[in-house]
Order: structure tokens, then sequence, then C-alpha cells
């Protein structure tokens, strides 16, 4: 008997101090995260208007109207484009980039500061910039191009290029922070973990098989984790060098969340879109800490 | 252990983040609420004057234009606390139409609006809808404005069920841009084409081409986001039909409606003589097409960035002539106590008046929106030295209102302007988008049917 009371005292005693610990933080987070995540869900369910700050329930309609819309399943698949491809793009060039970084290269340090600036810069200046460079009729890679006999396509005015151009802009500003990241990975590889496989032979390839790669696992995990986030959140270029257009070619949720709010002024049905927003990412986040961490070696 | 570091300094971040991204953005919809300190430069020393006004001049926020047209608005405002110590106007700069529009429904649902706006046609309904804006009338008349003087489809715009609520300011109505030295040197009449038959016919003069691409268009269309629909108002009314008429009836599958669309998407993908342009005035001054329809507000700009002969006519015609009306207006917020909404209307009294309103239409492009000032004598000398301005003050009188479907549904300017860019870009079947667009349309037009319905 007394021993129950004692586990119950001494559990008392940790959750006192749990709470002590983590209680400013869940304040905060409740502030700022979760209340307005909660009002954003009760939001969904009505017809809330900004400028009276009034609405009525209305129940499943703004679901049905956001879901059952014509556009909408042009705008997830844009979404899912938009995010895999230059999250792949992201990775790839990153990795190529840091590993070439990563030697004893002569200028490598104004290389990499190079690199970098571009993540630095306000997504609205480059966007301004790239609007120049993309013109298919005086832009800066018509004039590349032109030489050639190449004819520049309509990057933003064509459909079928203003999703790639959007992924060109978002990666070239987007890079330096994953090179940096991967260089960062690679200088916290062990060399000796290198000589020993030089000792069992071990060829180039095979170095980078077996040591650079599971070495570099907890970096990519992380870079993985986000781009993805923040890939699903960009909405600056999109909204100076397309507005979603033309024709919807680069709508993706989150330019149609802010449609939906400030062009439409409809709150309710952005709240939709927030919440489904919400739940993409938390499911692709669950899934990556499941499948893909296991896959990580804490070296 | 690790991970679990990580993970909550990464999710603390994003809620500092988020935290200070709202408290950023509080910042931003907020206006510096009647600075303690003088914001740009010191108001002259109280000057002892015979009006009653012991405490200093009453100063109002207004919001208004930004860029080119900014700098002249914010000229206008000078001139005119230079010229009286009654009332101050402070004018700040929020962005185009959206951006104000949006910045003024944080700023009303903070409670910390401007004390005046400047909205556009598709943006004033919606704040009055939201019995967000003052009705006008009582102050109207005590300021003694003569309603009469205005031009009537500019001025009735603004009334609903017999008050005013929004007063024309920076109105505009679209008007045919040319190219004169092209249309010149391509051996045709140097004006504007008197119907769309005939520009059909001058089209394949004035096109450029190059190896497959196009140099030089005869005429651009702009995208969704620069009001393809505005513009395209005019057209399919100038073929026979309309986008709906003043109760929300949906008109744009009737057969003259789609054979106006149809004529839109054939002058792109089938005749090739215009194209779809991301930024219709900058292709027009750096020659890329030889004709456009603009804003008559993008006419200084225009005149002041062309290289070439610049000339203005009347929009082509159809089966009719058509031209809508467009821009923006002021109007007083509903929060706004007497006393500066008194001195707001001065300043409109001002602003929209034979002095203030010249010198702002002189210097935009905007239209005179007093019958009184277009003939005046300040512009008469005005139209000796811009006689392109001319063209826009003469098309004034044959312009009408806008679709309801366009400007009272909301989002009905993109729901249109997407369709469009479907049929111009996409080149999809004409009636089929049409059909789609008017059941968006017809969906969206309900709630503010129901508002008017409850409003009596």
């Amino acid at each position: 008997m007394s021993d129950v009371i004692r586990i119950v005292r001494r559990d008392w005693r940790e959750w006192l101090i749990f709470i002590a610990f983590v209680g400013p933080n869940l304040l905060l987070f409740g502030i700022f995260t979760y209340y307005p995540l909660a009002q954003n869900g009760v939001l969904a369910f009505t017809d809330y208007n900004l400028i009276t700050r009034s609405g009525r329930f209305t129940g499943l309609r703004n679901f049905e109207t956001v879901f059952g819309s014509t556009q909408f399943s042009k705008i997830l698949a844009n979404t899912f484009v938009f995010t895999t491809v230059s999250v792949a793009l992201l990775l790839g060039l990153g990795l190529m980039i840091a590993l070439l970084l990563n030697q004893k290269l002569r200028g490598r340090n104004a290389a990499r500061s190079i690199l970098f600036s571009p993540t630095i810069l306000a997504g609205a200046a480059i966007a301004i910039v790239w609007i120049y460079i993309f013109d298919p009729r005086f832009g800066f890679i018509y004039a590349i191009l032109r030489p050639f006999g190449i004819v520049a396509p309509k990057w933003l005015t064509d459909p079928n290029w203003a999703m790639p151009a959007i992924i060109i802009v978002y990666v070239w500003k987007n890079l330096g922070y994953a090179t940096v990241i991967f260089i960062a990975g690679l200088q916290a590889i062990p060399r000796e973990l290198y000589e020993a496989a030089r000792v069992d032979g071990a060829g180039a390839f095979d170095r980078f098989w077996h040591v650079t790669l599971p070495g570099l696992s907890p970096v990519m995990f992380f870079l993985v984790v986000t781009t993805i986030l923040s890939s699903f959140q960009a909405f600056d270029i999109i909204n100076i060098m397309t507005k979603g257009g033309p024709v919807n070619a680069t709508n993706t949720l989150i330019f149609h969340l802010y449609e939906l709010f400030f062009v439409q002024s409809s709150a309710g049905r952005a709240a939709v879109v927030a919440l489904l927003l919400f739940v993409l990412m938390m499911v692709v986040t669950l899934l990556q800490v499941r499948y893909l961490e296991r896959r990580v070696s804490y070296a | 252990m690790n991970k679990a570091n990580k993970l909550s300094r990464r999710t603390l971040l994003k809620g500092i983040g988020l935290g200070a991204g709202a408290a950023a953005l509080a910042a931003c919809a907020a206006p510096p609420a009647a600075p303690s300190a003088p914001a740009s430069q010191a108001p002259a020393a109280p000057e002892p004057t015979a009006a009653p006004a012991a405490a200093g001049p009453v100063e109002i926020i207004h919001w208004g234009f930004t860029g080119g047209l900014g700098k002249t608005e914010e000229k206008l405002a000078t001139m005119w606390n230079e010229m009286q110590s009654e009332v101050k106007v402070t004018l700040q700069v929020q962005g185009n139409y959206e951006e104000t529009a949006q910045k003024l429904t944080a700023a009303l649902a903070a409670q910390q609006g401007p004390d005046m706006v400047l909205l556009s046609d598709v943006w004033w309904f919606k704040f009055f809808r939201a019995k967000a804006l003052m009705p006008l009338n009582d102050l109207i008349k005590e300021q003694g404005i003569d309603t009469a003087d205005f031009v009537e489809s500019l001025w009735n715009e603004g009334v609903r069920k017999g008050v005013q609520y929004w007063i024309p300011f920076a109105r505009s109505t679209p008007l045919f841009y040319y190219n004169a030295d092209m249309l010149e040197a391509a051996g045709l009449p140097v004006r504007g084409p008197e119907t769309w038959d005939e520009m059909r016919e001058w089209a394949p003069k004035l096109v450029k081409k190059e190896g497959g691409t196009t140099k030089v268009a005869a005429f651009a269309h702009p995208g969704a986001a620069s009001y393809v629909a505005w513009l395209f108002q005019c057209v399919i009314r100038q073929f026979g039909g309309r986008y709906s008429d003043q109760d929300f009836n949906i008109l744009l599958t009737q057969p003259d409606s789609i054979r106006a669309g149809q004529f839109y998407q054939d002058t792109v993908n089938k005749e090739g003589w215009a194209i779809a342009s991301q930024d219709v005035t900058k292709d027009f001054v750096t020659g890329l097409t030889a004709t456009a329809m603009m804003s008559t507000g993008a006419l200084a700009g225009v005149l002041r960035d062309a290289q070439f002969k610049v000339g203005t006519a009347f929009l082509p015609k159809e089966k009719f002539f058509n031209c809508c009306t467009g821009g923006s207006g002021l109007a007083i917020l509903a929060t706004t106590p007497m006393e500066k909404a008194r001195a707001a209307i001065k300043y409109i009294d001002y602003a929209t008046g034979n002095d203030g309103g010249a010198f702002w239409s002189q210097n935009t492009g905007y239209m005179p929106v007093r019958k009184s000032t277009a003939t005046s004598e300040s512009y008469k000398a005005f139209f000796e030295k811009v006689p392109q301005a001319k063209t826009a003050v003469e098309q004034l009188p044959l312009t009408e209102a806008q679709d309801a479907a366009r400007v009272f549904i909301p989002g009905g300017d993109q729901i249109i302007g997407k369709g469009l860019e479907r049929i111009l870009i996409g080149n999809e079947p004409v009636e089929k988008v049409f059909t789609e667009v008017k059941a968006i349309l017809e969906k969206e037009a309900e709630p503010v049917k129901q508002d008017i319905a409850a409003m009596g």
C-alpha cells in the first residue's frame, strides 16, 4: 500500500517538474499556434465576413464549394508538381554542388557566398528581376538563345511554361540554403571513415555510397522535411510573377488560399484550404518521421 | 533525444515566427493612428485665423494611390493643405486597388481604419454591403456640392436607393490607343479603327513576325490580373451581349455574348494578330503591340514613356458602340467622427472640383468628373497641349455603367477574367467556358441578392 502511495507521490512530483518545464512553451504554442488553429477550424464552417466581423454557421457548404470547384483538382496537382519537382531539384543539385564545394578548390569561399546570396534576398525582388530575365522578347534568356536560332518560350504567359519558370526561380532562390546544410553535413563526416574505406579498397563511388550518403542521412532527413514544408508555403514568387495564372497554371493551395481570402473575401473557404494544407503537411511530416527516419543513422 | 530537441526548437521558432508575423501584419494594417509627431513635414505653425478653429486644423487620414499616381495625389493634398488651414489631409499610400481594399478589411477588423479611402469600382460595393461606408447625402447638401454638375454615369454608380456612398474621383474609361508611327509606316490611315472588322483588315499589315514568333502584334489583351474582364465588358456589349443585367441574371451564354468571346479567341488563336500580354502598357510603349485598349488613367504614363507618336480613339464598334466606366472613387468610412467627415467632404469637393479635379485629371489622364471642369478654360488649354486627352473626354458622355456580374459579385472580375484567360490562352471552347463561368457567377450572386433584399 505504502509502495503505491510512494509511486503516486513521485509521479505527482515528476508531473510538477514536467509542467514547470513544458508549461511556458505550451502556453506560447497555445496562444500562437493551437488557438488560431482551432479558430480556423470553426471559421471553415461559417460564412464569416471580415468587414462586419460576423458570420453564420453554414455547415459543410464551404467544403463543398472548395472541393467541388472545377479548378480544385488542377490546384492540387499544381501543388504536388511544384513540391516534388522543386524538392527533388533542391536536394539533387544541392548535394552535387555541396560535393563540389567541399573539395579544396580555388575560390571556394567566394563561390559559396555567391551561391548562398539568393537565399537572403527578398522573394519579391527576385521575382521582379526574373520577370525581365524570362521576357520572351527582350529578356536575358531570349538574348542568349537568339544567336542559336532558338525561340525563347513565353515563360510566364504560356500555361505549359509558367510552372517550370516558377520552379526555376524557387530552386534558384533556395539552392544556397540546401547546399550550405549539405556542406555542413559533409564536414561532419569523420575523415577516418574515408581512410578506412580507402584501406579496404573502396573506390570513389563506393566511398560515396557507403560513407558519404549514410553520413549525410540526418542532414538529408532534415532537408527533406523542411524543404517540403516550405515549398507548400511558397507564395511571394507566385504572387509577383504569375498571380497563379495563366489559366491557373501556377495556382497552388497557398495561393488559392490567398485568392479566396483577399480577392473573394471568403474567410470560410480560405479556412477550408488552410485546414487542408495543415492536414497535408501533418500527414507528409508524419510519414517522413515514420518511414524515412528509420533509415537515418545518427553516427 | 536529439530529435526531440530539434523538433521542439523548430516548432518553438515557428511559434515565435507566427507571433512576430502576426505583429508585423497588424503593424502593416494599422495606420499610424493620429501621429503624435508630424509624419512627413512639420505643419505650419498655427496661424491666427478668423475661423473658430481654435484647436488647429481637423486632420483626416486618407488612403490612396501608390506609384506615380500616388505622387500626383500627394501633390493634390499638399496644394489643398497649403491653400487653407481648416482641414489637413494626410495621404497614406497603401498600394494598388486590391492591396488598399485588403488593408482596409484588416484595418476595419482591428477597428483602426482611415477616415477617407479610395476604393475601386469592384471594391466599394463590398464595403457598402458590410455597412462600412457612411451615407453622404446630408454632408453633400451641407457642403453645397452641385451634384447635377457631375457626369451622370459616374455619379449614379455610387448611389444605392437614392443615397450616395461613393463619389467619383479617379474615374476612367477604356480608350483605344494606337502607335501612330506604326500605322503610318504600314500605309494605314492614322486614326483608330471605326469597327472591329476594320481592325481585322488592318491587322495583317501591322503584325511583324520573325522566325515563328510575333515581334510586333496588332493588338494586345491583358490577363485576368490586369482586368481583362473590364475591357472585354465593352466588347461583349458592342457585339450585343452582356455579362449580366442589373438584377444579376447572367447573360454570358446568349448568342451575341458567345460571338464576342469567339472573336476574342480568334484574334489570338486563329487569326493570330493579337497577343495575350502580361503587361499591356509596357508592351505598347516598347512597341511590341501597335494598338491596345487601356484605361484613360494610363494616358499620362504612356505619353511620358512612349518614344513614338501616340494616338487615341473611341473604342471600335461592332453591332453597337459601347464603352463602360471604371476606376475609383472616394468614400468616407462609417466609423469616421462627424467632425472629420465634414472635413473630408470639403476635401472631396475640392479634389473633384474645378481646381483640384482639373489638376488631378490633367496630370493623370483620369476623367474630369464634373461637366463644368471639362468645359473650363483650363481644359481648353490642356486639350491644345494634349489632344489625346480630348478623345477620352469626348467619349465620356457615351459611357455606360458596368454590369452587376463584374462589379457587385464578390470576385466577379476575377471569375470572368479567368474564364477569358481560358479562352485566350487555353484556347478552350467559348461556349463551354462561358457556361461554366455563368454557373459560378450565379452561385456567387446568391448571397449578394439576399443581402440586397434584406437591405430593403
